[in-house]
Order: C-alpha cells, then sequence, then structure tokens
C-alpha cells in the first residue's frame, strides 16, 4: 500500500518517525515521485538543505520544485532564511502558492511539521492545516512529524487529521525498515499494512511485504492438529460402508413428504387454550380460597 | 423454543419491553415519527438503528442528549450519526446539523437510503417456501417439526416495529432528502465574533447561538403559536471537543478553556429541555486526556454510549470477536421523570454493521445460575469401614 500512496497523493499524508529510525528518505521518495508526475512541488525546509532534497533531480523536475530556504535560519533570528516559522499560516502560504506561475495540483511538503508545532499553538495549527486542505489551490499535504519531540496527545490529534498516516520503525534487519501506512477513505473504510522498505541513494523506494511471525503460523497449525477420534482405545472412525449403512437407517416418526408439509403448513393460533368452565368451578376472583373450611 | 431468547432466568429488571401498547386518547399530540414510551411515558423517537433503540430503552426521549464516545478512525460513530438523521428525514423532521471537519452538505450526501420493504417481512416469507423444497440444505431431517419456527434471536430488538432499516450500500434519494428541511453549521464558514464576557470560546458561542435562533423562529419551544402540525428537531453535531472546534481539550491534560465544551453541553442541554428537539454528539473521547473531564461530559449528558472498533487493535485477530466489528459499551442511562432507569439485561454487547443493518448482539451469554443446572459431582472415595480395595465401589444397601 505504500507505493499505492505515493502515486496516488491527494489528501494529507502525515510520516511520523522517532530518533531510531528517519523518515527522511521516504520523505524524498514522495517528492521525486510527485516531480514526476508533473506536479508543483512547494517543500519549506526547516531541517535539512536543499542540495539534499534536490540530489539526482533532472533540469523539467527541478524547475517545478519549488524550495523555501528555512534551514539553518527556521526562526529568522540571522535574517538569511526567505521563510520563517512563523509565516507559516493559511495566508502566507496560499500566497507563495498562488505566486507561482502555471500551478496546477500543487503538492506542498513541510520538513517537518515537528519544528512548526514547537512554535505554534496546536489548536492554531490544526486550523491552519485545514484551511489549507479545503482551500482548493493544495492537492496533497506531506508532512514529516518526529513523534518523540511532542506529547502523547498533539501527535494523536495530528494523526487524527491526516488521511494517512505512515509510521516507520527500525527492523530487525539492518538495511530495511519497517513502515506501517494507515489509510482512511471518506467513507469511514480504514486500511492498514506493514511492510519492509529500503530507500536508495537515487530516491528509489523497494517495498517488501512483511513476511507473517513464526509465532502465528505454529499456534494455528497446533489449533488444527487436535483430532478427538486419535489415540483412543476404541474406534470412533466410520468406514465407507458404515456410513452408507446409517444413513439408510430408518429413523422413527420419519413421515412422508405430504404428511410433513401438512404438519408443517402454519395453523392460526397454535398456542390458544380453549377451556370451558364447569359447574363446580368457582370464579369468585375476590377470595379464591372460599371453598377452604379453614 | 421458539421465543427469542432474552434476560436472564429469574432476572428482577423489567427490561424487555412487550407488545403492549397504550390506549392513547387523542388529547395527545401526535408527531409522525414518535410514540410514547411504554415505561414511563416519555415521548421517544427512534435514533435510527433499531438495536441502539432497544439497548437504550425503548428510543431517544424528546428534550434529551445522547453521547458516543467516537471509534478510533471515527468510522462507526459517524455511520450511527447519518442513520440519525437519515431517521429524520424519512419520519419528516427538522435536521440541524453542526459539524467542523467535513461540511455538513457532503455528510448530508452520504445518508443511507431507506429500505421499502421490512426485513422482517422478508424472513417469514423464506421460511414458508421452505418445506415445498426437498432438496433444500437447510431441511432438516430429525427434528423437521421445527423447521419453521423462527431461530433463536441473539440481535436486540422489540417486537414493535418503530424505526426503519438503511441500505448502506446505497445513499439516499436527492429528492427525498431535499424534503427534509435541514439547517446546516460548518464552523470554517463561520466568521469568529467577538464574545465579550461569555464564558464560551467563540466557536462554541457561536453554535449555541445558532441552534437557540433555530429552535425560536421555527417554534420548537412553543414561543410561536403554530398554526401548523407540531414537529421535532434533530440536531447532529459531530465531533465536538476536538481540535477544529477551537478547544484544546484533546490536546493538553490541563487545556486552557477546560470548562468549554462542559458549559457548551449545560447550555445544550436546557435548550433540549425546553423545546421539542432531541440531539445526537459525537465526541472524539480518546484523544481527550485528562479522563475527569471526559467523566463530566458523560454526567452532561443524558444516554451516553461509546463504540469500540477493532480496527487496528490487537483485538482484531482474537478468535472471540471475529464475527463482530466492535464493541459498545453503554456508559450511562437516564432517568427522565421516574426513580430507576432502563438497564439493559447485559452489558457485553458487540456490534457488527452489515449492509441492511446495524445489529448490536450479545457477546456472551451470561452464566446459568438457575438450580437446575447439574453440577459435576466430586469422584467421591469410597471411604466406608469394611469396604476393601478390590470391592465394587457401589454401596449397597
Amino acid at each position: 500500500m505504500l507505493l499505492d500512496v505515493m502515486q496516488a497523493g491527494g489528501g494529507f499524508i502525515l510520516l511520523e518517525d522517532s530518533v531510531q529510525c528517519s523518515a527522511r528518505g521516504l520523505l524524498r521518495c514522495f517528492i521525486h515521485a510527485a516531480l514526476k508526475r508533473g506536479e508543483d512541488v512547494h517543500v519549506l525546509g526547516f531541517e535539512s538543505p536543499e542540495t539534499q532534497v534536490c540530489a539526482g533531480l533532472d533540469s523539467s523536475s527541478v524547475q517545478r520544485l519549488h524550495f523555501h530556504k528555512g534551514f539553518p535560519d527556521p526562526l529568522g533570528w540571522t535574517c538569511r532564511s526567505s521563510f520563517t516559522v512563523e509565516r507559516f499560516t493559511s495566508q502566507h502560504i496560499t500566497q507563495l502558492i498562488k505566486d507561482t506561475q502555471h500551478a496546477q495540483a500543487s503538492v506542498l511538503v513541510v520538513d517537518s511539521l515537528s519544528m512548526v508545532l514547537r512554535h505554534h499553538d496546536p489548536v492554531v495549527f490544526c486550523q491552519t492545516l485545514q484551511e489549507l486542505r479545503n482551500g482548493g489551490v493544495i492537492k496533497t499535504i506531506i508532512g514529516l512529524l518526529h513523534s518523540d519531540l511532542h506529547q502523547q496527545g498533539i501527535v494523536g490529534i495530528v494523526c487524527h487529521l491526516a488521511g494517512t498516516v505512515i509510521s516507520v520503525a527500525p527492523a530487525d534487519n539492518e538495511r530495511l525498515s519497517v513502515a506501517k501506512t494507515t489509510r482512511r477513505t471518506k467513507s469511514g473504510k480504514v486500511m492498514q499494512e506493514e511492510e519492509y522498505f529500503s530507500v536508495s541513494e537515487d530516491a528509489a523506494l523497494s517495498v517488501q511485504a512483511k513476511p507473517r511471525q513464526p509465532g502465528h503460523v505454529q499456534r494455528e497449525r497446533d489449533v488444527s492438529e487436535a483430532d478427538p477420534t486419535s489415540n483412543l482405545t476404541f474406534n470412533l472412525r466410520l468406514s465407507e460402508d458404515e456410513r452408507k449403512a446409517k444413513e439408510k437407517v430408518a429413523l422413527p416418526f420419519v413421515f412422508s413428504q405430504q404428511k410433513k408439509s401438512a404438519l408443517l403448513r402454519p395453523t392460526p393460533g397454535s398456542g390458544r387454550i380453549v377451556y370451558e368452565p364447569d359447574a363446580n368451578d368457582d370464579f369468585d376472583e375476590e377470595d379464591p380460597d372460599d371453598d377452604l373450611d379453614v | 423454543m421458539a421465543a427469542p431468547v432474552r434476560g436472564m432466568a429469574g432476572s428482577p429488571s423489567i427490561g424487555n419491553t412487550t407488545s403492549f401498547q397504550k390506549k392513547t386518547r387523542s388529547k395527545l399530540v401526535s408527531i409522525p415519527g414518535t410514540r410514547p414510551s411504554v415505561q414511563n411515558g416519555q415521548l421517544l423517537v427512534s435514533s435510527g438503528v433499531s438495536s441502539l433503540d432497544y439497548v437504550i430503552g425503548g428510543g431517544l426521549a424528546v428534550g434529551t442528549l445522547l453521547l458516543v464516545e467516537e471509534d478510533c478512525y471515527d468510522s462507526y460513530s459517524r455511520m450511527l450519526l447519518k442513520y440519525f438523521l437519515a431517521e429524520g428525514v424519512v419520519c419528516g423532521h427538522e435536521l440541524f446539523l453542526a459539524s467542523a471537519r467535513d461540511h455538513p452538505d457532503e455528510i448530508m450526501q452520504e445518508l443511507p437510503s431507506p429500505i421499502v420493504d421490512d426485513v422482517a417481512g422478508m424472513k417469514i416469507s423464506e421460511g414458508q417456501s421452505q418445506p415445498s423444497d426437498p432438496e433444500n440444505p437447510d431441511t432438516m431431517k430429525i427434528a423437521w417439526r421445527y423447521q419453521n419456527q423462527p431461530r433463536v434471536q441473539t440481535a436486540l430488538a422489540s417486537s414493535v416495529r418503530f424505526g426503519h432499516y438503511y441500505d448502506v450500500s446505497k445513499t439516499m434519494e436527492p429528492e427525498l432528502r431535499q424534503a427534509a428541511k435541514c439547517h446546516s453549521f460548518y464552523q470554517l464558514q463561520e466568521t469568529p465574533v467577538t464574545t465579550g464576557s461569555s464564558p464560551l470560546p467563540s466557536p462554541y458561542h457561536a453554535l449555541l447561538k445558532s441552534i437557540q435562533t433555530v429552535i425560536r423562529k421555527e417554534g420548537f419551544d412553543g414561543s410561536t403559536p403554530q398554526s401548523k402540525v407540531r414537529n421535532v428537531l434533530r440536531l447532529g453535531l459531530h465531533s465536538l471537543g476536538s481540535v477544529l472546534w477551537g478547544d484544546d481539550v484533546c490536546c493538553k491534560v490541563n487545556p486552557a478553556h477546560c470548562h468549554a465544551l462542559t458549559t457548551f453541553l449545560y447550555a445544550l442541554r436546557g435548550l433540549l429541555r425546553t423545546s421539542l428537539s432531541v440531539a445526537m454528539v459525537t465526541v472524539p473521547s480518546h484523544l481527550i486526556q485528562n479522563r475527569a473531564i471526559m467523566g463530566r461530559i458523560i454526567r452532561l449528558s443524558d444516554t451516553a454510549i461509546a463504540l469500540e472498533s477493532f480496527r487496528g487493535s490487537e483485538k482484531e485477530t482474537n478468535p472471540l470477536y471475529k464475527d463482530y466489528h466492535g464493541l459498545l459499551h453503554v456508559c450511562q442511562l437516564p432517568r427522565l421523570n421516574c426513580l430507576s432507569s432502563e438497564v439493559p439485561d447485559t452489558k457485553d454487547l458487540a456490534f457488527k454493521l452489515k449492509r441492511k443493518q446495524f445489529t448490536i448482539e450479545r457477546l456472551h451469554l451470561p452464566p446459568d445460575l438457575s438450580e437446575t443446572v447439574s453440577r459435576v459431582s466430586k469422584a467421591e472415595l469410597a471411604a466406608g469401614c469394611g469396604s476393601t480395595a478390590m470391592g465394587n465401589k457401589h454401596l449397597d444397601f
């Protein structure tokens, strides 16, 4: 599913990583895939330099990539960056995107959202993302979030806002990492998948399906092996002839088909009790024990 | 054998709805889509899901608030909200829908379409056609007398048909949808107004004002004498308390406006009690960090249920839960004008979203504690004076 998400795009895609395993390589793959589709990509780089992102791109792709320099000065202390963290508001970003000419299907990549969340109120930040998503100018927003830099609540609300969440973690194998993709469609359907992936130098993504855990397979085999008719001192199995003879046995109360359907026909009032009161019956409701001699 | 299995034997609760219907004089105003409750005479509306109506005591009482705690990915709580609104459209009630994330028109377009034939009728016709078919694999060989009896009902339903059934795979016809009057409130499009001295932050204040205006203008609280037939207003508020409503109760343990949502619910319940309206509110409780606030929110609503979906959790692979999509917890039931509330006879409920029905079923049967259960007798050791070890264990007297 990771490759499908990368090829299709659309919506808010969140890449969640931690200090053990970085998702920046995966982010580069997403940028390259979007450029290959012919889309305009705007990168707000607060944590990585331009050279790292642009490496390995051909000239036509480089033209469609707009890198807004934030690194190495994201807060604007030495006035060397073109885009600072404070300017992360919906008006500024929409203006930035509208400034580029011939913009169709723009993709906004934020590297990283953690830097923005440190300096903005989370409520305002989420509202900004919602406005950008519904603005109509941006088709896809891809953000990188370092989950160990924030409290659990903040990571939770950003994941809740995202349409697709990809969490990366280290795998036992040195070369590969595990990516857990959760995709939510508009109709409420949720799809999840775990895959091994590796990113090469030229931003090519190779994905392998994760093999099933060996422990689970063993447990399934144990359950299917419990055959109750084995290891007994008497015989519980039937041979073919015995089975045929068993089916031929005439059961008691076996009626012909007509009598069965006649008995089965629904009768009206099948639970009625018909009672005719006798002369000796006393229906005095007030004192039911009137006939006792006590 | 054929009766639907309901309740434990000897259970003292009166949790079973009966087929008894009170003879109402025509003094009581009859509003389409409502019926009086059998237990306490409150006017009830259906929530759109007949199993849910059974669990919460017959239906939603008019003037109360139903709180739904959302599941992790908000798939089933959104479905419940759509059922609630679709029921309003079919019964002819007025709707008010407020949401911050998706536009209310998008939610309205996704409403499921009602099934015209009722499901119960279909089952009866299927049962009758069976005995004439000799090759039918369902015909029983030995117990054939019980062939036509209905199977044991594990799905909870009352015997009186009150709600409607919906087909989730189809959306409601636009003509049917537009016949219902719908007011909507989309948080993004509202201009922020200065609230001044209001204790509520801006979005909740605006929402409350909007609800109050609708109730007053359309005459649901009886302020304007209505010449036309009286009607019920159904309010659907999606994902209150989430960040997009301007509330930080989901991101911090000590939020700045910790009383915002609780004040809003208090004021909303006051509005509901004085008008002919019923509200369903969904809250993303899995994101709320402070459990005390969640407890207050539950206490401030009348009926509270929580949905727990198995999707994405380790319970998905548990074989016990393989037939179901999630668990349903009933957190609170209201005591309206009476001393005791209507408690369902079992609290282990699981739900499953099928194409034509949202069923809520008992997950386990309760332990059978009646007298007739045979107890496993302990192996009696042959202890008696004079019996030898080789003698038979049966003591003959």
